[in-house]
């Protein structure tokens, strides 16, 4: 066998190595850890257990939600939580949940 | 397509043989696992387990070391006390955590070798466990009152300040209250673990004793500090309103002395005596690793509080930056008076912190500075409504007693409490456990 025949065998394994995850060189995506944080009370997907689902939503949805809530009157614990991010954290928040949760993905 | 020299083939071909061994480790490291040993099975712990694995996958091997074979959650064991809840619903395995490839080692530490790069965790089952990285997330541990300490026995009058025999000990001395009896309850000296848990006890227990008609039952509340630690609006409600006659909160009683055997406690505010229920609550350190009598008691460094100081944003020790303490053992620098609160879920919320600091320094990356965490907690005071309580914490400048800037860490930017109790509250208080459970162990 040359080498050329076992190069082409060892391309698609080579293929999913670069397309299906993140390779070990490659950055966090931005926002994940700040994402994270949403985790204890919506899990570890965004969707539950817990309160309200949080995958699988735009990020402009996401975003608007949580400025409303930073900005409103105090209610309930999500009015206070909101006000612990800056308006740039908010934005890194949703546009990771928009980009890496899906609804339905316990 | 370009042809590949022998040096890319033989990189490609043992990608693929790792890809073709492990199928489910597609898009691994090529490279050998490093190594993470994480000691302490509490929600620090568990998470920082769990999130190495999710985020790092088979870049990294993770030991977690824990000598009980599930972990009992304080949180909501003040509902066990009362009989509200049963030992199960806060009782927490680690099947979910093996399935995720941790690796559980069922033993105790006996001693760490702090040594670098050749640091090792030597254990009650003989093995030795060499890391590339160390996590230490092993909780708090009591000290013992100033004078007499000999005649201080946890097994007598419990704190039940770590959850598990000493809440059903506590349960059963509660059921056996008579109308008229007194139960004692001490809050230790900030900081400490949850801080509105003791006062959220006071309450659950007076509580239970007002539906048993034992009204003229009486609960003592000994505050080793000036005054509430935490949603103190609630709880000046509740013992000033709902338990007045009840509940006497006194503050500035710092502890000297306890004799279990007596149900006797010495204060500076003043001496109770063969009360019913004496559940007194020590003051708290950074729990021991390995054997008590070792330097710093087994940690790499310890302030003046008992706790080990660290990196608010890779939770590293000074010196030891492939050693990191996360959870109520360490002490994460903050604004005077705006300390980070030692509660389960600021352990979930730094274990996420130190895990992501974990994988990049794995990649000789530095740690991300946009960095937040928060503690949300819902205390019961009633058995039918509750409070909450929301801290939130942000990475930079922190400030001292006067305004000036005295470093980096975790600015407190957000800290309130319900602006209600009620029945909400009580219902969302077990959707939130529920949540940070599974996000914690499952």
């Amino acid at each position: 066998m040359s080498f050329k025949a076992i190069s082409r065998q060892l391309m698609l394994p080579f293929a999913l190595l670069l397309t299906a995850t993140p390779g070990a060189h490659a950055a966090p995506p931005a926002g994940r850890l700040l994402a994270s944080q949403c985790a204890q009370c919506h899990g570890s997907n965004g969707n539950g257990p817990g309160f309200d689902e949080i995958a699988g939503k735009s990020a402009s949805e996401l975003r608007k939600d949580l400025l409303e809530m930073k900005r409103r009157p105090v209610e309930g614990i999500m009015d206070r939580q909101a006000r612990g991010y800056t308006d740039a954290q908010i934005k890194l928040i949703a546009d990771y949940l928009a980009a890496y949760t899906r609804g339905g993905d316990n | 397509m370009h042809a590949f020299n022998r040096r890319e083939f033989l990189r490609l071909a043992s990608i693929a043989a790792a890809a073709a061994a492990l199928p489910r480790t597609v898009g691994a490291a090529p490279t050998v696992a490093a190594r993470v040993v994480v000691v302490g099975g509490g929600f620090g712990g568990a998470s920082v387990a769990k999130y190495l694995r999710i985020w790092g996958a088979d870049q990294v091997r993770v030991t977690l070391v824990e000598p009980s074979s599930s972990h009992v959650a304080c949180i909501l064991s003040n509902l066990v006390v009362t009989g509200a809840l049963s030992m199960d619903r806060i009782t927490l395995g680690y099947s979910a955590l093996k399935k995720r490839g941790v690796i559980v080692e069922q033993a105790a530490v006996t001693a760490i070798n702090y040594g670098g790069s050749t640091g090792s965790v030597s254990l009650s089952n003989g093995k030795k466990l060499a890391y590339d990285h160390l996590v230490l997330a092993p909780g708090i541990d009591f000290v013992p009152p100033p004078n007499d300490p000999q005649d201080w026995d946890p097994e007598i009058t419990p704190h039940a300040w770590k959850a598990g025999l000493q809440t059903l000990m506590l349960k059963q001395q509660l059921a056996g209250m008579r109308n008229g009896d007194t139960f004692v309850l001490t809050v230790p000296k900030s900081p400490y673990r949850c801080p509105p848990g003791p006062y959220e006890r006071a309450c659950v227990v007076a509580d239970y004793l007002k539906r048993k008609q034992r009204s003229l039952a009486k609960v003592v509340v000994l505050d080793a500090n000036a005054g509430i630690q935490a949603e103190p609006l609630a709880f000046e409600q509740a013992f000033n309103s709902i338990y007045r006659g009840m509940i006497e909160y006194i503050p500035n009683a710092t502890v000297s002395s306890v004799n279990s055997q007596a149900r006797t406690i010495v204060t500076s505010a003043g001496t109770w005596s063969n009360v019913r229920v004496l559940n007194y609550i020590p003051n708290q350190r950074a729990a021991a690793i390995g054997p008590e009598n070792g330097g710093n008691r087994g940690l790499p460094h310890l302030n003046a509080q008992g706790f080990v100081p660290v990196d608010a944003l890779s939770y590293a020790v000074s010196g030891h930056p492939n050693v990191h303490v996360i959870g109520d053992a360490c002490a994460v620098p903050a604004s005077e008076g705006k300390g980070v609160p030692k509660s389960g879920h600021m352990a979930n919320a730094e274990a996420k912190v130190c895990a992501d600091a974990i994988l990049r320094a794995l990649k000789g990356e530095a740690p991300d500075s946009n960095v937040a965490t928060g503690s949300a907690c819902f205390s019961p005071i009633t058995a039918k409504t509750a409070s909450w309580l929301s801290g939130n914490f942000n990475y930079g400048d922190i400030y001292d007693a006067a305004g000036k800037v005295k470093g980096k860490g975790m600015h407190r930017v957000d800290l309130d409490e319900a602006p209600k109790i009620n029945g909400d509250n009580y219902e969302d208080m077990f959707t939130w456990a529920e949540g940070l459970f599974a996000d914690s162990f499952v």
